[in-house]
């Protein structure tokens, strides 16, 4: 098992979840985020008066799949948030020891 | 080998067989009252029958002790899976360790029973000793039963202590309800209208009903005290029949629906989820033989919702017979603590009086049609409107009135502008929410506004929402206002942030009424909810007679009122996302409108729906567009082949002169005609026809609040600059003012200004003497310096913000002109320093939008310099020359 944490744009979001359900993922968590990597933040104006924008708004999606499964599930990610400028976002992938799902106590790849 | 049947096992096998037969009875078709009543007395056989045994076990339990039912058990109101409170109350002789262990016994028989018991073993003189640090267990004491035991224990403590005790406490008693009822209210947004509502302690469920009977059972003990033991009054005398009965019968229906529920759940669980509203909806849950019963979830959760709200309503007036000290929440009575202000109309034909308003008893007040003034609409509208202003709540006895009087109130009723005058003073008012909640549960408000009886109590399923779509609304409303209040907690930083756009906001009663109306649409099922629920709006502006810009500002509001949310889903740093809704919103108000509306919409679709992180994006989008709407006015201008529809709109109310219109719309900013109506463009086209007569056309409205003045002419060096002296000579303040000019070079310049010295305002023969003026001014037969010479400065007042000047210029927001933007701090003489300076610099203004956000003056201009964008040294020569003309200004 291994779980998958994707900080993508908002506004790919939808097309991320579509996508993901559509390979079999069954859950995930999704996180209102603010960040910014290489892509740093701007200042707006707005009636004479300053507006910095050093944390972009993201969301951050976070799903533990079976290890078979990674490949396609970072695939699918990849082929729907990007666009290819900067700002795309990143995906971190870490290995899982266990995984229960509280309701039955089910263990692994089960719980999932 | 088989177990030896003793009297307590054969006793546990009878209560059970009751308990499957009371199941049996109620499925097939018991009443609630008649189903809890029946567990009661099978439980009260039950425990009698333990205690005989107990008492044949241990016959030293014949004196000093007595079992006593407390709360719901007390009250023979036993749901099959509630609790049973058991109080074992001991006479003073009594040791607790003599009979510590009978009284396990009886209570392990029970427990063994699967009931779940809740035993208390006390002292006579501790029951009757309250406690204020637990409320809950003299309020338990008001329903007593004596089940089985000694008497004349239970007989000391009735009839003596507990009286001495409601005596001496009943008030803090009352007090400590009141609190614990208004914790428990908070804790459900304080509101009935959720979509899984807890029957039991949501408002307007079954506590409330025991919060009702208690605070009747303590007015009756301080009644009985003060007569000094006369005879009890009745309790229900204070309510009118019919009110009477309809809280009977919500009761019942409670009842009913919590049976139901539990045997459902098989548990003590009182949550009407969805799938429970299904299967009550299916078997006729509480609709009796009702001819109207029905099998829709939606339709049934209405009448739950009809229900909570007549016990809602009573227990509303029974906390009024509690002294509570005032500690916010749902009860508060803000309209206690200030008097009327200045400019509020003195109440007629009713009064506020201790943070309630009442009506005048019937034929009494002056001023009113002859008769009740609970059938005058225009009494109950203004009382209603106070209510709005001042957050004061609507009297017990008046709300009956006016529930009675409402037929003929409706035949009084009128439409159109008064209507409308009312509504909008309602909607304006700060506590807005609760009088339109009062109206709303009276049926007033569909009286004014038939279109949201669609969505009365009308449950819509979803994963997000939490409220009903009506209760939705009045949350949506809260939130508006609530940005004009001092703000706490983790989004204020951001309420605080959008309540500057609502300063901003020039049709701040639109706003609200399109707020009111967003979701009638939701009571029809065409799928398109913001379509339905504009198309309704526009009958309800026709009744109110609002004009053509009112109602489609209002109506693109409703139109529109998913837009931004839906934009928020796209990339909103996108410039393509921005042009787009921009495109849908057209106007800097429509968006100041939609911006306001969608953030509030947020807020009421459920408590934790708006995060800090929406309310950022929000801002963004907000920023970028209206931005946007600013820098693309110059080059969206109408021609051959842009604004054919808005020129089409003009030239139907110009029958025959479409040509005519077309050459004079042609080269104005589409802007210009997005925000007038047809009309308005229509009188400006007249105006223009009258050149060859007057080559300076004014047209003037004089308004308490914001007045303003309209310049037709052809364009010439220093005309704006010439009106604003001339108003500044008159010692106007120019709040906004745009200003736009037609491939003909004829200027349309509107000026909305305030009367800073009320000199329109005390003489209104001064206003042909001021447009007299004006129109000299412009057409050069009175110098402005003159006027302003004549013009004595008044006092400044100290700022209250110190705004620093800033000039910035774009070369890149039009084709052919270079922005300017001023901003400055706001003050009297400043448009005519700026357009000086531009003057000068023999700048020509292409297009001005004027503004003022608080204490700031925001310019925009955009102008040329012979025909062409400002060089980057005429950029720098002009910053110099327009801050040093805002300075001499400020001097």
């Amino acid at each position: 098992m291994q779980k998958i944490e994707a900080v993508i744009q908002p506004s790919k979001l939808d097309a991320v979840k579509d996508a993901l359900v559509e390979i079999g993922v069954q859950g995930m968590t999704i996180t209102e985020a603010r960040g910014h990597g290489r892509q740093k933040g701007h200042t707006e104006f707005y009636r004479g008066r300053e507006y910095s924008v050093d944390l972009l708004p993201k969301v951050k999606l976070e799903t533990v799949v079976s290890d078979e499964m990674v490949d396609k599930a970072v695939t699918a990610i990849i082929t729907v948030a990007r666009t290819g400028t900067i700002g795309d976002g990143k995906i971190f992938v870490t290995k899982i020891d266990e995984a229960i799902r509280i309701r039955n106590d089910e263990r692994g790849e089960m719980a999932l | 080998m088989a177990e030896k049947e003793t009297p307590e096992s054969a006793m546990r096998s009878e209560y059970q067989r009751r308990m499957l037969a009371i199941r049996a009875e109620f499925d097939a078709g018991a009443t609630g009252g008649e189903t809890i009543a029946a567990r009661s007395k099978a439980m009260d056989d039950l425990v009698a029958g333990l205690w005989v045994e107990a008492v044949k076990q241990t016959p030293a339990l014949r004196t000093g002790i007595a079992l006593v039912a407390l709360g719901g058990y007390g009250r023979s109101e036993l749901f099959p899976y509630s609790d049973v409170d058991l109080l074992f109350l001991l006479d003073s002789k009594v040791s607790e360790k003599d009979v510590k262990l009978p009284i396990r016994r009886v209570s392990q028989e029970l427990w063994d029973n699967g009931i779940r018991l809740s035993p208390q073993t006390r002292k006579r003189s501790e029951a009757e000793k309250f406690e204020a640090d637990n409320v809950e267990f003299a309020l338990a004491l008001l329903d007593h039963r004596l089940l089985a035991g000694d008497t004349a224990v239970y007989e000391r403590f009735a009839k003596v202590g507990l009286p001495k005790m409601l005596e001496r406490d009943g008030k803090a008693i009352s007090q400590g309800l009141a609190d614990l009822t208004a914790d428990r209210h908070k804790k459900y947004g304080d509101t009935l209208f959720h979509l899984e509502p807890s029957i039991k302690d949501c408002p307007g469920g079954l506590r409330d009903v025991h919060v009702c009977a208690w605070l009747e059972k303590l007015a009756a003990a301080g009644a009985d005290a003060a007569k000094d033991g006369a005879q009890t009054g009745d309790s229900n005398s204070g309510l009118a029949i019919g009110d009477r009965e309809e809280f009977a019968e919500a009761v019942e229906f409670l009842f009913v629906v919590r049976c139901f529920l539990h045997y459902r759940h098989e548990r003590d669980d009182n949550t009407l989820d969805w799938l429970a509203q299904d299967a009550a909806a299916a078997t006729l849950v509480g609709q009796g033989r009702s001819r109207a019963a029905t099998t829709d979830a939606a339709y049934w959760m209405r009448l739950y919702f009809r229900h909570a709200r007549s016990v809602e309503r009573r227990l509303i007036q029974m906390l009024e017979t509690v002294p509570t000290k005032q500690k916010g929440g749902r009860w508060s009575l803000p309209g206690l603590t200030r008097g009327r202000r200045r400019n509020e109309p003195v109440p007629v034909g009713y009064r506020v009086e201790g943070g309630r308003a009442i009506l005048s008893p019937a034929g009494t007040a002056a001023g009113t049609a002859p008769g009740d003034p609970a059938q005058d609409p225009e009494v109950v509208l203004q009382l209603f409107a106070t209510m709005a202003r001042t957050g004061c709540l609507l009297d017990r006895r008046s709300e009956e009135r006016m529930s009675q009087a409402l037929p003929l109130l409706s035949t009084h009723l009128e439409e159109g502008p008064v209507l409308w005058r009312h509504l909008r003073e309602i909607l304006l008012g700060q506590y807005a929410g609760k009088a339109l909640r009062a109206m709303h549960a009276l049926g007033i408000l569909e009286l004014l506004i038939p279109e949201f009886h669609g969505i009365d109590a009308l449950v819509i399923r979803d994963a997000y929402h939490r409220y009903t779509v009506d209760e939705h609304t009045m949350v949506l409303i809260d939130t508006l206002h609530g940005m004009e209040m001092e703000q706490t907690g983790q989004m204020a930083e951001w309420a605080t942030r959008f309540g500057g756009i609502l300063r901003d906001v020039q049709h701040a009663d639109l706003l609200y009424l399109g707020a009111l109306l967003h979701d009638t649409g939701k009571g029809r099922s065409t799928g398109d909810h913001a379509g339905e629920s504009a198309r309704m709006a526009e009958s309800v502006a026709g009744r109110l007679e609002l004009d053509a810009y009112e109602s489609e500002l209002m109506m693109g509001l409703i139109r529109n009122h998913l837009e931004m949310s839906a934009a928020l889903r796209r990339d909103i740093f996108d410039l393509e996302t921005v042009r787009a809704f921009a495109g849908k919103v057209q106007t800097p108000e429509a968006l100041r409108m939609l911006t306001l509306f969608t953030y509030s919409d947020i807020n009421a679709v459920h408590p934790d729906a708006l995060t800090p992180w929406k309310a950022e994006n929000l801002w963004r989008l907000y920023l970028a567009t209206a931005n946007y709407l600013d820098r693309s006015v110059d080059d969206e201008r109408v021609g051959a082949s842009v604004g054919k529809e808005l020129v089409h709109r003009v030239a139907s109310v110009l029958p025959g002169k479409r040509a005519e219109v077309e050459a004079f719309l042609e080269g104005f900013p589409e802007r210009y005609l997005r925000t007038r109506t047809p009309e308005q463009v229509r009188l400006h086209f007249e105006m223009a026809q009258r050149f060859d007569q007057d080559k300076v056309q004014l047209e003037f409205h004089y308004a308490a609040g914001t007045s303003e003045i309209t310049l037709l002419t052809r364009d010439r060096a220093l005309l704006f600059s010439d009106m604003a002296g001339a108003l500044a000579g008159w010692g106007m303040n120019i709040v906004t003012a745009d200003a736009f000019s037609n491939r003909q070079g004829i200027v349309v310049d509107t000026f909305r200004f305030t009367d800073t010295f009320r000199t329109l305002e005390m003489n209104t023969s001064e206003h042909s003497a001021f447009v007299a003026s004006v129109h000299d001014v412009m057409v050069g037969k009175l110098a402005v310096e003159k006027l302003l010479t004549g013009r004595r400065r008044g006092r400044r007042k100290a700022p209250k913000v110190l705004v620093q000047t800033r000039v910035d210029f774009d070369d890149l927001a039009s084709t052919h002109s270079t922005l300017l933007q001023v901003v400055a701090q706001d003050m009297p003489g400043l448009l005519r320093a700026v357009s000086l300076a531009l003057a000068e610099g023999e700048c020509n203004i292409e297009v001005a939008l004027v503004d003022t956000e608080g204490e700031t003056a925001i310019d925009v201009f955009y102008v040329t310099r012979n025909g062409s964008k400002l060089d980057s040294d005429q950029e720098s020569a002009l910053k110099q020359a327009l801050l040093a003309r805002i300075e001499a200004n400020a001097g």
